[in-house]
């Protein structure tokens, strides 16, 4: 991956943030969030995706003031070396775990959905033997496969969400507060990094052609799968209804499997193939990032050759929880939980520091320009 | 395997390294120059062409008329033009009066080189061309006398098309330039001679348009072909192969054509075209994936009917890749998604069939690649008579006989069938030995098994690229180009020569107005 | 060297996962193909409590196709009943006598004796069904009459050969006339986990005791007089669930009348009759269209809360026996609108009735408009509209419009064909 020097433009980008963040709405993220909001799911992703607008302005303004740098390397250049490493640490712990509890939840998916009698093991092992060839090949490749196929992901997905809307009863949004307010802006608050990817986007900043396009991109992103995931656990709400809705865990299959098209009764394997090109895309990101993070923490410069090691050490801690579905499903909510503020927290800090610090050096940059 | 065939190689070099005592002295009888003395040249050469035996290789004395200089004139009759040499070197020097006259004074052909040793006139000799040795010159004449046998230029064969040229290329290269010079009319365009074998003396000719191409990437194909060290490169399939970055992977990365048209108008905007005696056909660097999904009859069509005949091509290609990889993964592992008429019929007819599904396939499709394998080898007269046999009969014994489920036979005569419509032969190889493997994906774990195998062919697939070039440009990373990918634009609309190229002169002028 | 490694590595976690894969892999033929699951009570003795009969219905793939060598003269399925606690172990049970994996891939209805759906632990053995992954949401939950073994053995189609095709004809043509609603399993499970409304599902018999007194669509299956040399099942009726429990029954022309106050569209063809208001002796055939959604207005604040239902038809007069020529004028239109207007209505208020005080739950699904009404699920819940729905004061009114009077829109005065 070292070897290829060439950047990723701003449709490889976006289609990177669509598919690692908008994969979302396909796991249990949507049962999450209405297993406390009941109807009102929906107002609660609306919620999480407006709350994100403060993280992610604020990391694009510090990064937009160290052009060319990534986000590790501001980390480094703000808060000094020891204290910059530290907050690194806790980013690649939680980068980390969100891989191993999301890849879990996505093998228990395959499994239990798909796959029942496959051992869990093989199909992590598959999953992450194509991640990691995937993630070897590098973030131009990654990108450009995303790209490739994010069309065809998004049409199916569209095509499923018209489904439900069509199949469904639009009354059922009903009542519209749902488990009330406060438990809205609860689930919002406690929900919103979900969109932590976001933080871990400013690692490839400087690898996007031009800041402009990383800005934009991202901003589009934000936007686009914020309107998706709202869409989808208002589908979803929509079909099953709130009571049914929260009593099962990964709605998107389920929603698959109450679709009939025409004669064709189960559908479900027509809609499969591209959730799983789209799981692939997104675990080879998370795998490259993790790895990417750690060759920056530790120094190593070919970190490309850490990545089987990583995939090896996720599939062994992933395989472990004993009953998975429930397991992983309450270990993901304390994580989205725990990491929520540190989402919200670390830009805050970053851009104060950058304010303190920074201040008067830029200013001399600005007189300079 | 791999290791016997390296050592064979390595062992082939070491014994070409131990010097030959004949050889060093040929050698150095090449090295020499031309001498003054006419019979000591004639003598040399001799030796070196093994006259007596050798029988068309010429030696003809003449004496010039007039001066009385004493010349021989040394030629292959069987590659030179003989009535050309009769008529313009050998009468005029006959026939010559006055005594001044220098030997190229009296010659009447249109060109005259002249070599100072015998490497050159040798080289010159073999590639049809006469010397004409005098005494008191220091050097020998050439005279282009070149006249190998070729075909005539005949009709395209293996890329048919129905609306358009029919013209083929064909086994020489001066035809073959000439047929492109015929469509490019460019004082632009280059014709570069590169040597690419020591024993053989192959050239390959190059050609692009000066102030189009990249001045990078004409470099790297040159840097490519001059740094060949084989003997002998016969023709370009063979160079093809040498040329290659990646040459077990089952993705071709040189594009490989018959037909002038689709050559010029691939240098037209900026690729580079080999052309080469020999080879019916030129080679086109560098080439996407795009290039060999891609007919010229598409943009001869009309617009619509083009892109009709490329939405066709693409879902050939994907039944033709999938057919049998689904058949296997639903039937399998996803039966319930089969309509309850159909998974009723085919569980009937596979009650009686002995294997399981997945070997059904693979026997069926092997007897399908037999079959086609076999139906070219076969003499032309019964090769229809052959296919019928092997498709209907072979097809119909085999379901009456319970050997093979009909449904399987509908499956892989389908796959087998639109396989056909890629036309590209290095891509439609391609495309029937990953669906194998894509059966072999789908027998494992179903969709999911084909799904994997599909992201990693498609990340193989990215990080591929031919000559510099990614893979699946222009579509990702994105260029500036006509976005001629999947669907072709109206012929107004592809304005630009593809980005990826970094031509020179991005903008098609003609499409200003 | 380390090039070859890596081949040599490659090559051999594709060689373990090609032979580790096939774990889900199932040939096509080794299995047996369920259509239907029968369940009905193992019997009322104290150990019998958890256990129930289990019936399977299979298909035989090999009638009905023309591949060659099937042999015709086999059976067309196959049934066999087994006692067993739920219908997932059941599956292995069956392999005590069938050779084949028991597969539910082509499992599209699940028939309950009513005697079984009655029962109060009936909730808790369909609840497999959700737990299991083959069997499918959009699996129809249909109610027999008599025990679901003696169902199957008396049932034996003569046309549709293929069971499946069987089931599958006669229930989405039943649902299409709107005889039987449509009884999807999932819309059970929603309903029941909702608590607010009635679910009902599908009535079936294949007994028949005619009952000659009835006319018209007021039959429930098993009623209905038929002779001829077809099979002698009948899909007519509804029965009504509370709470997961079968409560009650409703006739062919009920479940009409709930499907036209439902929200759904389902019901498509609806041919009836009705009385002629010329004369009294003679009934119109009509065709009823339910061409846009019922206007539901609730009033929940007050008590007790106030419903009021419009539900909009469109009536296609068909015959005109007493040779009224209803068509031919404005007087004579309105006449029979009003007349039928006021028969419609008659008849809905009639079923509400019956929902509020025999059923005491809401037979309609109105229960997603009042959810309009409140703020938050609290509120709804608190409001408890299965509590609520009986005290409520519900008018409903039809708004009839004509469509055409028939292919020929004017008849003969009777007087003058009789001269």
């Amino acid at each position: 991956m070292e070897s290829s020097n060439r950047k990723i433009g701003i449709r490889e980008y976006m289609a990177i943030a669509f598919l690692t963040v908008g994969t979302k709405l396909s796991d249990d993220t949507p049962t999450l969030l209405v297993s406390e909001t009941l109807t009102a799911g929906w107002i609660a992703a609306l919620l999480t995706g407006i709350i994100s607008i403060v993280p992610v302005l604020l990391m694009i303004k510090v990064l937009s003031v160290h052009k060319g740098k990534n986000f590790y390397e501001v980390l480094i250049f703000l808060f000094g070396k020891l204290i910059g490493n530290l907050i690194a640490m806790v980013l690649l712990l939680i980068a980390f775990s969100a891989l191993i509890i999301d890849s879990a939840i996505y093998t228990d998916i395959i499994d239990t959905m798909y796959f029942t009698t496959t051992p869990a093991i093989v199909i992590y092992g598959v999953l992450m033997l194509v991640c990691t060839f995937g993630a070897k090949k590098g973030l131009e490749q990654i990108g450009s496969v995303a790209w490739l196929l994010l069309f065809y992901i998004k049409i199916t997905l569209f095509i499923v969400l018209l489904y439900a809307w069509q199949g469904g009863r639009p009354s059922f949004i009903f009542p519209l507060w749902g488990g009330g307010k406060g438990q809205i802006i609860k689930a919002g608050i406690t929900k919103v990094s979900l969109f932590a990817d976001f933080l871990y986007f400013g690692m490839i900043a400087p690898l996007v052609t031009s800041f402009k396009s990383f800005k934009k991109g991202t901003w589009i992103a934000l936007a686009v799968v914020t309107i998706e995931l709202t869409a989808a656990v208002m589908a979803y709400t929509i079909l099953l209804d709130y009571t049914t809705l929260r009593l099962i865990n990964y709605p998107f299959h389920e929603a698959i499997r109450n679709i009939n098209i025409g004669f064709l009764t189960n559908v479900e394997m027509l809609f499969f193939p591209f959730w799983l090109l789209a799981t692939f895309i997104r675990f080879s990101f998370y795998l490259y990032i993790v790895t990417m993070l750690f060759g920056f923490i530790f120094k190593i410069k070919q970190f490309s050759y850490v990545l089987p090691v990583v995939a090896t050490l996720v599939v062994f801690i992933g395989i472990a929880p004993e009953a998975p579905t429930f397991t992983i499903f309450q270990l993901r909510e304390t994580l989205l939980t725990i990491v929520s503020p540190v989402y919200i927290g670390v830009p805050c800090l970053m851009w104060i520091t950058s304010k303190i610090k920074g201040g008067t050096e830029n200013e001399k940059k600005m007189e300079k320009n | 395997m791999f290791k016997k065939l390296k050592k064979i190689f390595v062992s082939n070099e070491k014994k070409q390294e131990e010097p030959n005592p004949n050889n060093s002295k040929e050698k150095e009888l090449k090295e020499s120059s031309i001498k003054r003395q006419v019979d000591a040249n004639i003598s040399l050469l001799k030796e070196i062409y093994n006259v007596p035996e050798n029988l068309d290789v010429k030696f003809r004395n003449v004496t010039v008329g007039g001066s009385s200089q004493k010349c021989c004139l040394i030629f292959i009759s069987t590659i030179s033009n003989v009535p050309m040499l009769e008529d313009n070197v050998i009468k005029p020097l006959v026939n010559n009066k006055e005594q001044q006259k220098r030997v190229p004074h009296i010659l009447t052909v249109s060109n005259i080189r002249y070599a100072a040793d015998f490497k050159t006139a040798l080289l010159e000799i073999n590639r049809g061309n006469a010397i004409l040795i005098a005494d008191g010159e220091d050097t020998a004449f050439i005279i282009e006398s070149a006249n190998f046998k070729s075909r005539g230029i005949e009709q395209v064969q293996n890329e048919v098309i129905v609306k358009g040229p029919k013209e083929a290329f064909t086994e020489s290269a001066g035809t073959n330039i000439s047929l492109l010079r015929k469509r490019l009319k460019n004082e632009n365009m280059v014709v570069e001679s590169v040597k690419i074998s020591e024993r053989s003396g192959n050239e390959v000719a190059m050609l692009y348009v000066k102030n189009l191409a990249n001045e990078q990437l004409i470099g790297k194909v040159r840097n490519r072909l001059q740094s060949l060290s084989a003997d002998a490169i016969q023709n370009l399939p063979l160079l093809e192969q040498y040329l290659e970055d990646r040459k077990i992977s089952l993705f071709p990365t040189i594009l490989y054509t018959e037909r002038p048209d689709r050559a010029a108008s691939f240098i037209e905007d900026g690729h580079i075209v080999l052309v080469m005696d020999n080879s019916p056909d030129s080679l086109i660097m560098p080439a996407t994936f795009w290039s060999f999904f891609h007919t010229p009859e598409e943009h001869y069509l009309r617009f619509p009917f083009g892109n009709f005949t490329r939405a066709l091509r693409i879902t050939a290609l994907f039944i033709s890749i999938f057919a049998s990889a689904i058949y296997v993964a639903i039937t399998n592992y996803h039966s319930e998604m089969i309509p309850a008429d159909l998974l009723l019929a085919i569980a009937s007819t596979r009650e009686r069939v002995p294997f399981p599904i997945i070997v059904e396939i693979l026997m069926m499709e092997m007897a399908f690649e037999l079959i086609r394998e076999a139906g070219l080898r076969v003499p032309s007269p019964i090769g229809p008579t052959i296919g019928i046999v092997g498709a209907l009969i072979l097809g119909q014994a085999a379901v009456e006989a319970n050997i093979i489920s009909p449904v399987v036979i509908i499956v892989v005569a389908l796959g087998g069938l639109t396989s056909f419509a890629v036309s590209d032969i290095s891509l439609n190889f391609t495309v029937r030995l990953t669906r194998f493997l894509f059966i072999l994906a789908s027998g494992a774990f179903g969709i999911y098994g084909m799904t994997a195998f599909f992201i990693v062919g498609i990340f193989y697939m990215v990080s591929i690229s031919s000559f510099g070039v990614p893979y699946l440009s222009p579509m990702s990373p994105k260029y500036k180009s006509s976005n001629d990918t999947i669907f072709r634009r109206l012929l107004e609309n592809e304005k630009f020569r593809p980005g990826y190229l970094k031509p020179k002169d991005i903008k098609k002028k003609g499409n200003e107005a | 060297m380390k090039k070859r490694w890596r081949k040599i590595k490659l090559l051999l976690v594709s060689v373990t996962l090609l032979l580790a894969g096939c774990w889900d892999q199932r040939e096509l033929e080794e299995r047996a193909y369920v259509i239907a699951i029968g369940l009905e009570k193992a019997g009322d003795k104290e150990e019998d409590k958890g256990q129930v009969k289990v019936t399977y219905l299979i298909a035989n793939p090999e009638v009905g196709t023309q591949a060659s060598g099937g042999a015709s003269d086999e059976p067309p399925q196959e049934t066999l009943t087994i006692p067993a606690s739920d219908f997932i172990n059941s599956r292995n049970i069956a392999n005590v006598v069938i050779g084949k994996e028991i597969s539910y891939d082509l499992l599209r209805t699940i028939l309950v004796s009513e005697e079984l759906a009655r029962d109060q632990h009936f909730l808790r053995l369909i609840y497999n069904a959700n737990k299991d992954r083959e069997v499918k949401r959009s699996t129809q939950l249909i109610i027999s009459k008599e025990s679901a073994s003696e169902y199957f053995k008396n049932n034996k189609p003569t046309l549709e050969t293929r069971p499946h095709k069987f089931y599958e004809l006669m229930l989405q043509r039943g649902i299409e006339t709107g005889l039987i609603p449509n009884s999807e399993i999932r819309s059970f499970f929603r309903i029941t986990e909702a608590d607010a409304s009635l679910f009902t599902a599908a009535y079936t018999s294949s007994e028949q005791k005619p009952d000659y007194e009835n006319r018209d669509d007021e039959f429930i299956a098993g009623e209905l007089p038929v002779s001829g040399e077809i099979n002698k099942t009948q899909f007519i009726g509804s029965a009504v669930f509370k709470e997961g429990q079968m409560i009650g029954k409703l006739t062919g022309e009920e479940t009409r009348l709930t499907g036209l106050l439902r929200l759904e569209q389902d019901v498509t063809d609806i041919l009836t009759t009705l009385p002629d208001p010329g004369d009294g002796k003679y009934r119109i055939s009509v065709r009823i269209n339910k061409y846009k959604k019922n206007k539901v207005d609730m009033d929940l604040k007050s008590f007790p809360p106030k419903i009021n239902v419009v539900v909009p038809m469109r009536i296609e007069v068909l015959s005109d026996p007493s040779l009224t020529n209803y068509g031919g004028s404005e007087k004579q239109r309105n006449k029979l609108r009003n007349f039928f207007t006021k028969k419609f209505e008659e008849k809905f208020n009639g079923l509400v009735q019956k929902s509020q005080d025999e059923f005491k739950g809401d037979l309609f699904g109105w229960s997603i408009y009042a959810r309009k009404k409140f703020k938050t699920i609290k509120e709804y819940n608190d409001f408890n509209w299965m509590e609520s729905f009986p005290k409520a004061e519900i008018d409903i009114k039809a708004d009839i419009s004509f469509g055409e009077f028939g292919r020929q829109p004017r008849v003969p005065k009777m007087y003058e064909v009789k001269d």
